[in-house]
């Protein structure tokens, strides 16, 4: 499914790591250990998210928790459209 | 008294055996536990043949053991090689090579990843771990071998405060890292200076976020050990997250912090900090690169009763000279100085007409001499010869400083200013980064006929990189391929974050490349 998100997630980061000569990379394999995320890297991947999928990431968020494995981003990402849609909900 | 760094250790394990010396990802070291299990990696390494002088490497991610290893080596005689766990595998066996290491401290990861067939000269491999999946060789030690080996003490040698301590590899313009070496007396020149500048005591918690490859983190390591203090390692996975690194700060209570500017400048602008839970935090250091002075305005503001330090200093030299930021000044300040000379060295500046600079204002090349000058870089007399020449300024006796390459002036106040580079050398992220290692690997590709790196002035990093190149045929090489090539052989900091694909570079009237012209389209908006 083109619109699953780990689909779009793994894409870009895919492109990103094409420049650091990795051509594989698991769903669980550490990012920063790769060297795939760097401490430039997160923003611009955290802007994707945000543009890609309608959330608003705080600087809180951005942690190692979070972002260390693409399952890792998947999940928080999870987490945050569901917050969007509670709270769309609610006001609704 | 130490005039050897393994001093600093042994001193501190009397006084405070108990104190925690060293915490990482959750685990603690006390002073006596540091002491006696570096006397282990000590006796080990002897155990198996290493002698003064020996080089060898540690290679894993940071833990509790990296220090273990250090001190280990140093008790031993030998020389540690402290090897960046994220570089390419092509570049670390080519820095095993060149410095004919006997032994590396490493992980079973890490290990695994090398080809031991192309580093013959290591005899013995120190796993961090216990020995599984194929490495049942006689050469690999596991660490819990060190149990047996007494803890007591560790070998008796005439170490002198001018043997080699360690060898830190950086970027070198040929195409290769070269290895600056660095004896005890060059690191206690500046640790001593730091002690009494910043009253280091044994209740201090320093951070250690500078990788341990990088010079930076002498000053974390050895002023923590001396004065007794914990030093509290930055996992690599934290030091990328702004928001984990400020909470870092502030669960380990950390009172001394020292990093590149741009670590900083993350943390103000994501690290989402709070003032009030940073209270202990007393000293800032920063080194590696110009702060850019918007952010140090902030930084200031952010943080009013912690004391800002500027030092300054090319892994030759340690950090030479310091400037201690002045709160009043800043408010006008455009530009930060790099201050001073630091006790016991002796810096100035020497112009194209080969004299010593006086006037303020006037241009000069940085020359530092005294203790804390490097001898000189691993099997490489030529380089040596070129960078530390004779002190032509005093004709008593023989003795070298050393020529930076770094273009300063100084100020209305007598502290001096740098305002740039004589050759292609840059700094991004802190990095020390060589131009012409980026085209040496650019150009090792068997399709590229020309390649231009070229230094993108940033505002937060200081600098990005761009490539341009010209393939042999056009038509033949993609970014990716290039981008991949070069990850196989230079650090990932090092690798162009673009890259341009041109049928042939601009020249000048002389037939070199037109680096200028090519950094200006670079940075001109899109038309």
């Amino acid at each position: 499914m083109a619109n699953d998100p780990k689909v779009q997630i793994r894409q870009f980061v895919m492109e990103n790591a094409q420049g650091r000569g990795i051509t594989e990379l698991g769903d669980n394999d550490s990012l920063i250990e790769s060297g795939i995320v760097d401490s430039l890297g997160i923003f611009r991947l955290v802007s994707f998210l945000e543009e890609t999928f309608g959330v608003k990431i705080g600087d809180e968020e951005i942690v190692n928790e979070n972002f260390q494995t693409i399952s890792d981003i998947e999940r928080f990402l999870a987490q945050k459209q569901g917050q969007t849609t509670g709270q769309a909900r609610a006001t609704a | 008294m130490a005039y050897i760094l393994q001093q600093f250790l042994t001193n501190s394990a009397k006084q405070n055996p108990d104190k925690p010396a060293v915490w990482a990802r959750g685990r603690t070291l006390s002073y006596r536990e540091l002491n006696e299990r570096s006397n282990q990696v000590a006796n080990l390494l002897r155990s198996r043949g290493i002698e003064k002088g020996d080089r060898v490497g540690i290679y894993f991610s940071k833990a509790v053991e990296s220090l273990c290893a250090m001190f280990g080596v140093l008790k031993a005689g030998g020389v540690y090689v402290p090897l960046d766990p994220l570089a390419p595998v092509e570049r670390i066996s080519y820095i095993i090579s060149n410095c004919e290491m006997k032994g590396l401290i490493t992980s079973g990861e890490k290990l695994r990843g090398l080809d031991t067939s192309k580093i013959p000269s290591v005899k013995t491999f120190l796993i961090t771990e216990d020995k599984a999946n194929g490495l049942d060789r006689p050469e690999v030690v596991s660490w819990s071998e060190l149990e047996s080996f007494p803890k007591g003490s560790s070998p008796e040698l005439q170490t002198t405060t001018t043997d080699l301590a360690y060898i830190l590899y950086t970027s070198g313009s040929t195409g290769r890292p070269k290895g600056v070496m660095l004896t005890h007396q060059n690191a206690l020149t500046f640790v001593e200076w730091c002690a009494e500048e910043f009253q280091v005591t044994s209740d201090d918690h320093l951070s250690n976020h500078a990788p341990l490859h990088f010079d930076l983190s002498v000053f974390d390591v050895y002023n923590a050990i001396k004065a007794g203090a914990t030093v509290h390692m930055v996992p690599e996975e934290v030091a990328k997250f702004p928001a984990s690194l400020a909470k870092f700060i502030e669960e380990q209570g950390i009172t001394i912090w020292y990093s590149v500017p741009s670590a900083l400048v993350f943390l103000l602008l994501h690290g989402n900090m709070k003032a009030e839970k940073l209270a202990k935090m007393r000293v800032l250091l920063f080194a590696g690169e110009v702060f850019p002075m918007k952010y140090l305005k902030q930084l200031a503001e952010f943080l009013p009763s912690v004391a800002l330090y500027n030092l300054y200093g090319p892994t030759e030299t340690n950090v030479c000279t310091y400037y201690k930021v002045g709160r009043e000044r800043l408010k006008t300040q455009e530009k930060l100085p790099i201050g001073r000379a630091c006790a016991n060295t002796e810096v100035f500046a020497v112009n194209d007409q080969d004299q010593i600079v006086k006037a303020q204002g006037e241009t000069g090349e940085l020359y530092v001499r005294g203790p804390a000058v490097t001898p000189g870089y691993w099997a490489d007399t030529e380089k040596t010869h070129k960078m530390c020449v004779p002190n032509r300024f005093q004709p008593h006796f023989e003795e070298k400083m050393y020529k930076t390459g770094d273009l300063v002036m100084f100020d209305e106040y007598g502290d001096y200013l740098f305002l740039g580079r004589r050759d292609s050398q840059i700094k991004s992220r802190g990095y020390r980064i060589e131009l012409g290692e980026i085209e040496s690997a650019l150009l090792s590709h068997p399709g590229v006929r020309e390649a231009a790196a070229l230094a993108i002035p940033d505002e937060e990093i200081g600098a990005r990189i761009r490539a341009v190149v010209a393939p042999h045929e056009p038509g033949t090489l993609t970014v990716v391929d290039l981008q991949k090539h070069c990850a196989a052989r230079i650090p990932s900091y090092m690798i162009p974050e673009t890259i341009e694909l041109r049928d042939a570079l601009p020249k000048t009237s002389t037939g070199k490349i037109d680096r200028v012209s090519l950094v200006n389209a670079a940075v001109a908006p899109a038309a």
